[in-house]
């Protein structure tokens, strides 16, 4: 559930895992079961997610990690072409770095 | 009296709120003008609008150019944020672009008292600053001018092609100048826009809804011989066939032979036969029909959005793109209704919506909150007063001058 990870550092297969989870959250588990849903998963193209969904998905992240990472701050310095082309590998990345 | 000239673009949806404000506008003794590149609205405008149309002196390809801004935002399915680089860079600024000298040529010809252009029409703003001309903006689709906290780079984006359209007509300021400092119109209600501050130049004046002329045909026998619940799908006009199908399909498993009454808008033609509960036009009358549904499901077009609100009815909004998400959020964060997503929904799923919206009276609560919002704020006199207000303390300022 969403609380705030006490655990050591995530390796990036488990925030991997992690956001998989989030993202059946967002959009529904009959939907990502559909997906083929890998690092190179951009959230526009290939999750179809709107900037809505996009929005609750950084709700999650934030929910989960706190103060540790600040996700939002992050999304919120992406410009238009940046958002259309974040795929899932970037936000590993960043989660990862951050940690 | 006083002149009066809305610079509209092409798209009903930002049009048919200037009729209804031109309209009150005629009524009160003024001249009201429109300037727009498609010809085919004079045949809608109130008695005694002024069509002023923009046309070049012709050769052809700028002739073909004018026509192809007409229905350019069909011309392709753009889905999520990717909608929006579509519709700046390929639809907004080349129709701003293209739109610029005949809109500065008409103002010279109707020498109007006051300006009153379409948040999207970036290039009225600029004719009016530049021809020192008051004017005032008239926000058909108030989603553009929130921004999105999370996403603030997003507004950014779309203001700096804006700027540089500025920029390019010899507006050297670094800000957008299309919310115009005398008066900005948001055709909303606060309770629906939702919080923001706004400075006082920004007035909210609820809907404002436009009644059409002219009756369209409704097999009103069929909607009344049952008792079931009533609801009405329209998804607006702006896919292709295969989306079209595609959409119904779902809808016709959802809710054909139960217990409800669909209307549907769609042209009939798209399926051999549809299921005998369906009554499905090609066009209908919309307001007219409102106050008889139980339910709507939409694509998240402000219009419809609001109309709906206006009847205090819930709705479930499945948006396709440009500002409909940020419609849809707000429809679902005022309890006013469900969202599902385009491309992923399922025809259980939209059933389930349907019912959810019907069933728990929670929804429809949260609708006649809205509606009483709208009444208050006032719509089209409200409107219509404001621009007044502008229009002579405008021309007080002229005389002292």
């Amino acid at each position: 559930m969403d609380t705030v990870a006490s655990t050591g550092k995530l390796n990036k297969e488990e925030i991997f895992d992690l956001m998989k989870q989030f993202i059946t959250e967002v959009i529904g588990e009959e939907f990502v079961e559909e997906m083929d849903i890998t690092t190179e998963s951009s959230f526009t193209k290939d999750l179809e997610m709107d900037s809505i969904e996009i929005v609750s998905f950084s709700e999650k992240i934030k929910a989960h990690f706190g103060d540790q990472i600040d996700f939002t701050g992050w999304l919120s310095s992406m410009d238009l072409d940046q958002l259309i082309n974040l795929n899932l590998g970037m936000i590993i990345n960043y989660i990862y770095e951050c940690q | 009296m006083a002149k009066f000239v809305f610079i509209v673009p092409p798209l009903t949806g930002h049009i048919n709120p200037t009729l209804s404000m031109g309209a009150v506008l005629l009524e009160r003794g003024h001249r009201v003008g429109w300037i727009t590149l498609d010809e085919s609205l004079a045949a809608r405008l109130p008695e005694g609008g002024e069509l002023l149309h923009i046309s070049y002196d012709e050769n052809d390809e700028q002739k073909r150019e004018s026509e192809q801004y007409l229905d350019i935002i069909t011309k392709k399915i753009v889905y999520g944020i990717d909608s929006l680089k579509f519709l700046y860079e390929e639809v907004l600024i080349p129709l701003n672009r293209h739109s610029y000298d005949g809109i500065i040529h008409l103002l010279d010809q109707f020498e109007p008292d006051l300006v009153i252009t379409d948040h999207q029409m970036f290039a009225g703003a600029i004719a009016a600053t530049n021809k020192g001309l008051p004017y005032a903006t008239s926000v058909t689709a108030p989603a553009a001018i929130k921004v999105m906290e999370e996403l603030p780079k997003v507004h950014e984006w779309e203001m700096n092609q804006v700027i540089g359209l500025q920029q390019e007509f010899g507006v050297d300021v670094p800000t957008p100048i299309v919310c115009s400092d005398l008066l900005t119109m948001v055709l909303t209600s606060q309770a629906f826009f939702g919080d923001m501050e706004l400075t006082p130049n920004f007035r909210f004046t609820g809907p404002v809804i436009n009644r059409p002329a002219t009756k369209t045909a409704f097999d009103w026998d069929k909607l009344k011989e049952s008792n079931n619940p009533k609801i009405l799908i329209s998804i607006g006009t702006t896919f292709d066939h295969e989306h079209k199908k595609s959409f119904f399909s779902k809808v016709i498993e959802a809710f054909g032979n139960e217990d409800i009454t669909a209307v549907v808008v769609s042209d009939p033609d798209l399926f051999e036969q549809w299921p005998a509960n369906f009554i499905v036009q090609r066009h209908v009358p919309q307001l007219d029909l409102l106050p008889h549904l139980d339910a709507v499901v939409c694509h998240g077009g402000h219009n419809t959005v609001c109309e709906t609100l206006s009847n205090g009815l819930p709705m479930v909004v499945i948006p396709i793109a440009y500002d409909q998400s940020h419609v849809a959020g707000r429809v679902v964060r005022t309890g006013a209704g469900e969202r599902l997503n385009f491309n992923r929904f399922k025809a259980h799923h939209l059933k389930e919506a349907v019912n959810t919206v019907l069933n728990n009276p929670a929804y429809k609560e949260s609708a006649e909150v809205i509606k009483q919002s709208f009444l208050e704020a006032g719509g089209t006199a409200t409107a219509a007063d404001l621009l007044e207000q502008v229009a002579s303390k405008q021309s007080l300022e002229v005389l002292k001058n």
